[in-house]
């Protein structure tokens, strides 16, 4: 179980405006809908379903298993204006590999957002003692993944042209892996 | 002259620092959480070190003050359950040691920068988690003898 007792967390942005940051929750479907259909198309570009829908992000919401896959919200009055979450396996080989999404409200960038919910999935990457986070960002993406470098991961591989957004254009994939603190002292069995 | 709020010296130099209407000086740090850090973290940041006219002992002051800032960090630490952080910790003290041991030969400035930088992502880890904005020095460049501040883009 990831320990969620931290949340609600409120958070200065650099503009001294507040946002809250939470676990999503079934009510949040509506306002989830909202924030994903606002985003620029290159960041839905990773989503294996279609998130203009809004019946994909209902079931999302109705089936929310946050050990597999936990979104934490940053929510602005009623407004979802970021998400961070942490994709785990239970099982298998990856299962010490979080694979990290972030994604912020194009009129909440450059404030220092994106960097919070970076630290937040971090510690959370910590406390379920994984040994790497993982993120994977179109290269386009230099903002994010300056803020990924920054807080820690390290460029581990570029794919050429290797993923195509919702038109077909391809696009450069860059791989990020974070190193977490209890690595080294693991063991192999 | 080291400032009694912060424990830093900006206020040291001629034409540092502004006065409060009582004609007390004035702290920029004075008021925030972790001023301290923050204060020492720019004294390192903003440091003759980091010229190309630094001397010797420009560089060997900036060893101790990191060490300090070192100190200071982990003394923050000690009350959090902060994993990551504690593990930038230990990689800036790395950086530190490599510089200061001559292993990093003529890259030593090189690591010291990486031990800054390390102690920067751990002061914005414990300010977030008082739910503040991490530190910009930026926000501090008048308070020292610096030229043009690097553009750090925030996300």
């Amino acid at each position: 179980m990831i320990p969620l007792d931290r949340y609600p967390k409120e958070i200065t942005l650099r503009d001294d405006t507040h946002a809250v940051l939470r676990p999503m929750i079934p009510e949040d479907a509506d306002g989830v809908w909202s924030f994903l259909r606002q985003l620029p198309e290159i960041d839905k570009s990773h989503f294996h379903e279609d998130v203009d829908r809004r019946e994909t992000v209902e079931r999302w919401a109705k089936s929310l298993d946050y050990d597999a896959a936990l979104p934490i919200l940053a929510i602005r009055g009623d407004r979802v204006v970021g998400s961070a979450t942490l994709y785990r396996n239970r099982t298998g080989w990856k299962q010490r590999v979080g694979i990290v999404r972030i994604l912020v409200a194009a009129d909440f960038r450059h404030q220092g957002l994106g960097t919070a919910l970076i630290r937040e999935i971090r510690h959370l990457g910590e406390k379920v003692a994984l040994n790497y986070l993982l993120a994977e960002v179109i290269e386009e993406q230099e903002a994010a993944v300056r803020a990924l470098e920054r807080m820690g991961f390290e460029k581990a591989f570029v794919y050429r042209n290797f993923v195509n957004d919702r038109k077909g254009r391809l696009h450069n994939l860059v791989v990020l892996l974070h190193p977490m603190s209890g690595l080294e002292e693991d063991t192999f069995y | 002259m080291i400032c009694s709020t912060c424990g830093g010296d900006h206020l040291s130099e001629p034409g540092r620092g502004t006065t409060t209407p009582g004609g007390r000086a004035e702290c920029p740090y004075n008021g925030g959480a972790y001023m301290g850090l923050r204060a020492g973290h720019d004294l390192l940041y903003f440091g003759r070190w980091r010229r190309m006219d630094a001397t010797t002992i420009d560089v060997r002051k900036a060893h101790h003050q990191m060490k300090r800032l070192l100190g200071e960090i982990s003394i923050a630490l000690e009350t959090e359950d902060m994993p990551a952080a504690r593990l930038d910790l230990e990689k800036a003290l790395e950086a530190l040691y490599t510089a200061e041991s001559g292993e990093g030969g003529p890259d030593a400035l090189r690591y010291l920068d990486h031990a800054l930088s390390y102690a920067h992502r751990v002061i914005g880890d414990l300010l977030h988690e008082k739910g503040l904005p991490p530190h910009s020095p930026a926000d501090f460049v008048g308070w020292y003898d610096a030229g043009e501040v690097p553009f750090r883009e925030d996300w």
